[in-house]
């Protein structure tokens, strides 16, 4: 069997531990994004102006 | 690349890392004087902007600051892993993995300096990218293992803040920035020094070209207080051209005379406890001293409590 064909040793599985701080980076990642959802749309509204109410119906 | 970092490395497949380690590898206390800095130079600029778009700016150039600084933690996680003060840090803990590291900060940059050119202008942008180039190139990868004059030449880095602020402002830069930036550029060797003369060790064994490695402990404090010495009456300079108040003055003039008094101790006491003592306390201060300029000048410009002076230059 080539070098390239062996089986790789499989990855130490995630402890308990290791899951929930997975978990709780991922909750992070989520708050962070929504935060940048609001962001970008309060940073829209503010540079537009009231002129994001104007647009052809 | 050490051995012992390539060691503990390889034997992480995958990430434990938390959002709190991601958070570590912005500095966020860089991070802090950075907001503090640009925030200067944005009150002491011409012009206004609206508040909710100032914030914004501010945020983006805080986030571009710490990529800069993951992208630094990333390339020295080697020495990092040597020296007793950045062992702990969550690249050479082994808390996020290298490549992590790389991706969340070259993220971050590119975010950061988006979102800038977007709410404020090109030319913050550009400078903010700048900034990032310039201390995660520039300063990590070239002149820290290259030359002692590592930090005072890097220290332009950490100096750019004020005028990207005014840049979001103005889309300019003017006297005012120029000012804030000699007074961070020349605070950063003595700042530096102090505490490179307490961990040389450190420095030695990671074979970083520090001051007092290379020039030796006694031309170190000589340096550190010749730059003081320059420093202290730059930092009164906003006085003296408008943009800084009586408060101001009164507390650069009595803040510098002190730094250049904790820089004579750390000149004459160069043996043993008083000698380290010295050096923290100088390393300690300074950070204060720092702050307090441009806290007050915050305070000055943003909250109308600027008791003006003569206008003497500018």
């Amino acid at each position: 069997m080539s070098e390239q064909q062996k089986p790789q040793p499989a990855p130490a599985p995630f402890s308990p531990e290791d899951m929930a701080r997975r978990r709780r980076r991922s909750v992070a990642l989520a708050l962070v994004l929504g935060g940048l959802v609001i962001f970008f749309f309060v940073v829209t509204l503010v540079k537009t102006g009231p002129a994001v109410l104007n647009r052809p119906l | 690349m050490s051995a012992a970092f390539e060691t503990r490395t390889d034997a992480i497949t995958a990430s434990t890392g938390e959002a709190r380690d991601f958070f570590a590898l912005l500095k966020p206390r860089v991070m802090s004087l950075v907001v503090v800095t640009a925030l200067t130079g944005m009150m002491t600029a011409p012009g206004s902007v609206h508040p909710v778009l100032g914030f914004a700016a501010l945020l983006a150039i805080a986030v571009g600051a710490g990529a800069s600084g993951c992208l630094n933690m990333w390339y020295d996680a080697d020495i990092d892993a040597l020296m007793t003060r950045t062992a702990k840090r969550p690249i050479p803990a082994g808390r996020v993995l290298p490549s992590e590291a790389l991706a969340f900060g070259l993220t971050l940059s590119v975010g950061s300096v988006l979102v800038l050119g977007l709410i404020a202008n090109a030319l913050a942008a550009a400078m903010l990218a700048f900034t990032i180039f310039f201390y995660a190139v520039v300063y990590s990868m070239w002149l820290k293992r290259w030359t002692p004059q590592n930090i005072v030449i890097g220290g332009a880095a950490g100096a750019f803040p004020p005028m990207i602020g005014e840049a979001v402002m103005t889309g300019n830069f003017g006297s005012h920035s120029l000012v804030l930036f000699a007074i961070i550029f020349l605070w950063t060797p003595p700042h530096f020094w102090a505490l490179a003369l307490v961990k040389s060790g450190d420095y030695a064994r990671a074979g970083i070209p520090m001051m007092p490695n290379v020039a030796g402990p006694a031309a170190t404090r000589r340096q550190i207080v010749l730059y003081s010495l320059v420093m202290a009456p730059v930092a009164v300079l906003p006085a003296l051209m408008g943009f800084g108040g009586l408060i101001y003055l009164v507390v650069s003039v009595t803040t510098g005379l002190a730094m250049i008094g904790l820089s004579l101790r750390v000149w004459r006491r160069t043996e043993g406890q008083p000698a380290v003592k010295a050096a923290y306390s100088l390393f300690g201060f300074s950070i204060l001293y720092l702050f307090l300029l441009f806290a007050v000048l915050i305070v000055e410009n943003g909250f109308g409590l600027m008791w003006a002076l003569p206008k003497v230059l500018g």
